[in-house]
C-alpha cells in the first residue's frame, strides 16, 4: 500500500490540475462563454471581454468576484451588469477603500471595507475635488491619502466610462434610438450635402442630426473599450465603441452591421430576454466567426487561460508539495519525499503550461513587467530545483522549491491587482531581441540567488533546531549552494553585459549607474565576494551559508526596492503595501543569518566542522 | 622575483574582498542617493572620484570622508594585475580564469575612459531644419557672433563658468570687451517694472532696457537643465561703454551690439559643439498603440550629408537602431510636439571596450565550463591552494 503513495499523491495533484479545464460555472444559464470571449480593444490590445472584467474588477475590488448576500457573482456578469443595466449595478459593491482618511472624507465607518456607486453618489463632488487637488502634485511627493483618493476617482471614472461604452445610459431604449438615428441619417445626409458646406441649424433633417451627433461625440469620448471590429478596408487597430462607430455612420451613410446588435444583446439582458439575449450573441458570433475568425479563436485561448487560472492551481499544488516534504522529515522519509517531488512535477508543469500559454498568447519573451518577472522567477528557481532534486534525491531541493514556486506565485498574485498583465510595451523596452536575452538571463539569476538563499535556509535551520541532520546531507546541501552561487553569477553577471549593450544601443550609455542597473550589479558582486571568500577559504561551510541567506536580501532589494526608489528608467511603478512586506522579508532574512551565525555548541546538529 | 614580492601584498584576496565590498557600499549609497540629487550628480559625488568629499560649513573647504568608486576600480584593478603575476600561472587549466579576468580588467577600464572622455550632448531638429551642432544639456555659453564676413561666419564662445559679477573677459581678436554685471543661474524675464521688490533692472541698452527678470532658485542634480540662466553684460570699447545689455537663454533671438563700425550678435545659449557634418531632419514619426497615450516608437528620419567625406544620404534613427557616424553616435531620445526630435548625441572614444571585453569574459566562461564538461580542467575552486 505504502508504495503507492507517491502515485496517489501525483494523481490527486494532476485531477485538480486538470479540473481547471472543466466549464466553467456562472450564476444564470446565459452562455457566458460565448460573451466572455467577444472580443474587444483595449489599453492597446485586442482581449476577450472576460479579460476586462477580470481586470477592471481586480483594479476596483481587489478580486476576481464579486460577493454580496446573494452570493458569488462572477467579474464577467458584474461587467455585462455595469455596461447594460447600470440601475443594478450602481447597488453592487465594487469599489474598496481602505486608506481611512477618504473613508472620513466620505463620512464612512471604519468597519465598512466595500462600497456600490450609489453609496458613492452624494460625494462625487467631494472626491473630484480633492482628486484635481493631488492630481496637481507630483506622484513621487504625494501623501498616502492623495495618491487613495486619486485612485478612487480613477475609479470612479472608469466606472461611469463602462457605462457609456456600448449605450448611452440615459437612454430609455437604445436600440430604438439607433433605428432612429437610421431614419433620420438618409436625409440628414441629404440636406448637408445640399447646403454646400454651410450647414443650417434650423433645418430640421440637420437639427435632428446634431441632436444624436452631440450624444453619440460623447459616448465616443467617454467609452471605455472597443468592441465595433473594423469593417472591410480598415485598418486592423480601427474598433471602435458605440459612440464611434455611429459617428463615423454620419459620414458613411452605413451603420456597423454590429451597432445594432450589441445594443439589441445589451437591452434583452436587462429585460432578462434570455431568448433574445441568445439570438443577438449568436448572430455577433457568426459576423465575427465570418469577418475575424482568427481573433476569435485567439480570444477563446485567452478566455480558456483566464479561467484555467494555471498560477493559483500552482500555488496550491507547492503548498501540497512543502507539506509533504515537511511530512517526510518526521516520518515515511523515502515515500513521502517521493511523493513530495511528484507533486511538484505536477506544479511544475503546471506553472510551465501558464507561462508558455502567456508567452503564445502575449507573442513576447517570458519576462516583460514586473508580474512575469515574478512568475518567471519562480519557474526558473523550481526548474533548476527540479534538476538538483533529480541528481541529489534528498527532497532539500523539493522543498526549496515549492516554496520558491509559492512565494513567488503569492507575489505575482498581488502584482497582479494593479491591472493588465499583459499590457503593451514602452517603445523603449519594445524589443523582443532584447527582452528574451537580457531580461530572460538577469531574472534567471534572480531565481538562481533566490534557490541558494532557499537551500541555505534548510542547513541552518535544520543544523540548528534539528538533531537528525548528518553532516554528509549537509555537504551536499552546501555543495548545491555553491554550484548554485556559480551559475546565479554567471547569469546576473551575462545579464548585466547584456543589459549594458542593450542601453547603449538605446541611449549610447553602456553604463548609467541606474537603480535597476546597480542593483544588478551589486548581485553580481555580492555573488563574487562570497564566492571568492569560500574559495580563498575566509569562511567556512556555514559562514557561505549565511552569505547565501544575504544574497536573497541583495535579490529582493534589486528586483523590487529600486521600483521604490520611484526613480530611473527602469521603474515599473510605487507600491505601498510590497514595501512593507520587503522590509519583512529583510527582517526575516536577518534573523535566520542570525541564527546561522550562532556557534558550533548552540548548533544541534554537528555540521560543517570540517569545513 | 622583485615585481613577485611587490606584487604579493597587492595580490591578497582578502584585497579582492575588501574592494568588492567597497563598491557594493558605493554602488548602494549611490543608487539611494540618485532620489535626491539625480543620477548624474550622484554619479559624480560617489562613483567618479577617488574620494567621497564633504564641505562642512565651517571648514573652508572640503574633507575626503570616504574612499570613491575610482578608489575602489583602481584598487581592483592593481589586485587583479597583481594576482596575475603572483597567483595564476600560464597553464592550460587555468586558461579561462586569465580570460575571465582579463575581460573584467577592460570593463573597469571602459568606465574609467567614459568618465573622463564621454561627452553627451543634444540635437533638437524640427523637420525641414538643418543642423550642423549639437547643444549641451546644461552647460551655458555666452556667443559673439561675428557676421562682416559674408562667407564663413565667426563665433566665439566664453563658458558661462567665466561670467560671474564683476569680471572682465577679453575676447581674442574683437575690438571690446565684456565686463559681467550680474549672473542668475535662473530667472524669470518680462516687462520692465520698478514695483516689484524682486526685480533686478540693470540692463540699459537693447530689448532688456524694457524688461526685469526675477532670479528663482536654481535647480540641482538632473534637473539643471530646466534653469533658464540670465546676464548682464557691459560691453566697453577701450573705456567707452557701449550700455549694459541683458541676455538671457529664454530670448531666442541675439543682441546687436555696435562697436567699431561692426555689428555683433550676442546671446546667452546652451553650449554648442559643431559637427563636421550636417543633418536635416526629413520627417519625424511618432506611433501609440492604438486607443492609448503608450507611445509604440518613435523615428526620425534624416538627411545626413559630409560633402567632403562624399557622404549625402537618408537615414533612418529609431528606438534601439542609432545612427554612428564621425566617431558620435546619434540616439532617438525624444520628441517635442509632432515635428520636432530630440536626439542624444553620445561621444565615447571608449564605446567599444565592453563589447571587447565581454567577448574576452565570454571566451573564457566557454574555456573554463567546457574545460569541467570534458574534463581537463579539474573540478577547482579557483586560486584556494596559492591562497590559502
Amino acid at each position: 500500500m505504502k508504495k503507492w503513495i507517491p502515485w496517489i499523491a501525483m494523481g490527486l495533484a494532476a485531477a485538480y490540475a486538470l479540473a481547471g479545464l472543466g466549464r466553467p460555472k456562472y450564476g444564470t444559464d446565459l452562455d457566458w462563454v460565448g460573451v466572455g470571449e467577444l472580443p474587444v480593444l483595449q489599453g492597446g490590445r485586442l482581449k476577450p471581454l472576460d479579460t476586462v472584467a477580470r481586470n477592471t474588477l481586480l483594479t476596483f475590488r481587489g478580486k476576481q468576484t464579486l460577493r454580496s448576500e446573494e452570493g458569488t457573482t462572477s467579474a464577467l456578469e458584474w461587467l455585462l451588469r455595469a455596461l447594460a443595466d447600470p440601475g443594478r449595478a450602481d447597488k453592487d459593491k465594487v469599489f474598496v477603500i481602505h486608506d481611512p482618511d477618504v473613508l472620513g472624507l466620505l463620512g464612512f465607518q471604519v468597519k465598512d471595507k466595500y462600497f456600490s456607486f450609489d453609496d458613492m453618489g452624494p460625494h462625487l463632488e467631494r472626491i473630484r475635488d480633492q482628486a484635481e487637488r493631488a492630481s496637481k502634485i507630483e506622484s513621487k511627493q504625494r501623501t498616502r491619502f492623495q495618491g487613495a483618493v486619486l485612485n478612487l476617482h480613477e475609479r470612479l471614472m472608469t466606472y461611469q466610462m463602462l457605462r457609456h461604452t456600448v449605450q448611452d445610459p440615459a437612454s430609455e431604449s437604445f436600440p430604438s434610438d439607433i433605428r432612429a438615428f437610421v431614419g433620420k441619417l438618409g436625409p440628414g445626409r441629404e440636406a448637408l450635402r445640399a447646403s454646400g458646406g454651410k450647414p443650417r441649424a434650423e433645418d430640421p433633417a440637420i437639427a435632428a442630426l446634431a441632436d444624436s451627433f452631440t450624444r453619440f461625440q460623447l459616448m465616443a469620448q467617454a467609452g471605455y473599450f472597443r468592441f465595433l471590429p473594423p469593417l472591410a478596408g480598415e485598418g486592423k487597430d480601427d474598433w471602435r465603441n458605440m459612440g464611434e462607430g455611429l459617428l463615423v455612420s454620419l459620414s458613411s451613410g452605413e451603420i456597423h452591421p454590429l451597432a445594432g446588435r450589441y445594443a439589441a444583446m445589451m437591452e434583452a439582458f436587462r429585460k432578462g430576454d434570455k431568448g433574445a439575449f441568445a439570438a443577438e450573441l449568436a448572430a455577433i458570433r457568426e459576423y465575427l466567426g465570418a469577418h475575424h475568425a482568427g481573433v476569435l479563436r485567439q480570444m477563446g485561448h485567452e478566455f480558456t487561460f483566464n479561467h484555467a487560472g494555471p498560477f493559483y492551481r500552482g500555488i496550491v499544488l507547492y503548498v501540497m508539495a512543502f507539506l509533504l516534504v515537511c511530512f517526510s522529515w518526521l516520518r515515511w522519509s523515502d515515500v513521502l519525499g517521493k511523493a513530495a517531488y511528484r507533486v511538484l512535477l505536477v506544479a511544475f508543469v503546471v506553472h510551465t503550461l501558464g507561462l508558455v500559454a502567456r508567452v503564445v498568447l502575449q507573442g513576447r519573451p517570458p519576462v516583460t513587467n514586473l508580474y512575469s518577472s515574478a512568475v518567471f522567477v519562480g519557474w526558473a528557481a523550481v526548474l533548476m530545483a527540479v534538476v538538483i532534486e533529480a541528481l541529489f534525491r534528498r527532497g532539500f531541493a523539493t522543498a526549496a522549491a515549492a516554496v520558491t514556486g509559492f512565494v513567488t506565485l503569492i507575489i505575482a498574485h498581488h502584482l497582479a491587482s494593479t491591472g493588465d498583465t499583459m499590457e503593451m510595451m514602452r517603445a523603449v523596452l519594445d524589443s523582443n531581441f532584447w527582452l528574451g536575452t537580457h531580461v530572460v538571463t538577469i531574472t534567471i539569476g534572480y531565481s538562481a540567488t533566490f534557490l541558494a538563499g532557499g537551500l541555505a535556509h534548510i542547513y541552518i535551520l535544520r543544523g540548528v533546531f534539528s538533531r537528525s541532520f548528518s553532516a554528509e546531507a549537509a555537504k551536499s546541501v552546501a555543495q548545491m549552494v555553491y554550484g548554485v552561487v556559480c551559475f546565479s553569477l554567471l547569469f546576473t553577471f551575462v545579464g548585466t553585459v547584456l543589459g549594458g549593450i542593450w542601453a547603449d544601443q538605446s541611449w549610447g550609455r553602456f553604463w548609467g549607474w541606474d537603480p535597476k542597473e546597480n542593483g544588478a550589479l551589486l548581485i553580481v558582486l555580492w555573488d563574487a565576494i562570497a564566492l571568492h571568500a569560500r574559495s580563498g577559504n575566509h569562511v567556512g561551510e556555514k559562514g557561505f551559508m549565511v552569505m547565501a541567506v544575504f544574497g536573497n536580501i541583495i535579490t529582493a532589494i534589486s528586483w523590487f526596492g529600486v521600483n521604490m526608489l520611484g526613480i530611473g528608467l527602469h521603474s515599473y511603478g510605487f507600491m505601498d503595501a510590497a514595501l512593507f512586506w520587503l522590509v519583512t522579508f529583510i527582517l526575516s532574512q536577518w534573523a535566520v543569518m542570525f541564527i546561522g551565525s550562532l556557534p558550533d555548541r548552540k548548533w544541534k546538529s554537528p555540521v560543517g566542522a570540517a569545513a | 622575483m622583485n615585481l613577485q614580492r611587490v606584487c604579493r601584498p597587492l595580490a591578497d584576496l582578502r584585497l579582492t574582498l575588501f574592494s568588492l565590498g567597497l563598491l557594493m557600499v558605493l554602488v548602494a549609497i549611490c543608487t539611494v542617493a540618485q532620489v535626491r540629487m539625480g543620477v548624474f550628480e550622484a554619479v559624480d559625488r560617489y562613483m567618479r572620484g577617488f574620494f567621497v568629499w564633504w564641505h562642512p560649513a565651517a571648514l573652508p573647504f572640503p574633507i575626503p570622508v570616504f574612499p570613491g568608486g575610482a578608489t575602489a576600480g583602481l584598487l581592483l584593478l592593481l589586485n587583479l594585475l597583481a594576482s596575475f603575476v603572483v597567483r595564476l600561472r600560464l597553464v592550460k587549466e587555468q586558461a579561462g580564469l586569465w580570460l575571465i579576468h582579463a575581460g573584467l580588467v577592460g570593463f573597469v577600464a571602459a568606465e574609467f575612459s567614459t568618465g573622463m572622455f564621454a561627452v553627451e550632448t543634444l540635437m533638437q531638429i524640427s523637420e525641414g531644419q538643418t543642423r550642423n551642432y549639437t547643444e549641451s544639456r546644461e552647460r551655458i555659453e555666452l556667443a559673439i557672433v561675428d557676421p562682416s564676413d559674408a562667407e564663413t561666419v565667426s563665433v566665439t564662445a566664453i563658458p558661462a563658468s567665466r561670467l560671474r559679477a564683476g569680471r572682465s573677459v577679453s575676447p581674442p581678436g574683437l575690438p571690446f570687451h565684456l565686463i559681467t554685471r550680474g549672473y542668475f543661474e535662473n530667472a524669470a524675464i518680462a516687462e520692465r517694472t520698478t514695483e516689484a521688490p524682486m526685480a533686478v533692472n540693470l540692463a540699459t541698452a537693447g530689448t532688456g532696457a524694457t524688461r526685469s527678470i526675477f532670479p528663482q532658485e536654481a535647480f540641482g542634480g538632473d534637473q539643471k537643465a530646466q534653469n533658464s540662466p540670465a546676464a548682464f553684460v557691459e560691453v566697453l570699447e577701450g573705456d567707452k561703454s557701449h550700455g549694459v545689455w541683458l541676455l538671457s537663454a529664454m530670448v531666442a533671438d541675439p543682441e546687436i551690439v555696435e562697436v567699431a563700425g561692426a555689428k555683433y550678435a550676442l546671446s546667452l545659449r546652451h553650449e554648442r559643439h559643431y559637427l563636421p557634418f550636417w543633418l536635416t531632419l526629413r520627417d519625424f514619426r511618432h506611433d501609440v498603440y492604438p486607443g492609448t497615450e503608450i507611445p509604440k516608437n518613435f523615428s526620425s528620419l534624416v538627411r545626413l550629408s559630409d560633402p567632403p567625406a562624399g557622404e549625402d544620404r537618408d537615414v533612418l534613427i529609431y528606438m534601439n537602431n542609432p545612427l554612428r557616424y564621425g566617431g558620435k553616435a546619434f540616439y532617438q531620445s525624444g520628441y517635442q510636439g509632432d515635428a520636432t526630435t530630440i536626439l542624444q548625441v553620445v561621444d565615447n572614444p571608449g564605446w567599444l571596450i565592453p563589447y571587447v571585453a565581454f567577448c574576452v569574459v565570454g571566451a573564457g566562461m566557454l574555456v573554463q565550463f567546457l574545460g569541467h564538461f570534458f574534463g581537463f580542467v579539474p573540478v577547482a575552486r579557483g586560486g584556494r591552494e596559492a591562497d590559502a
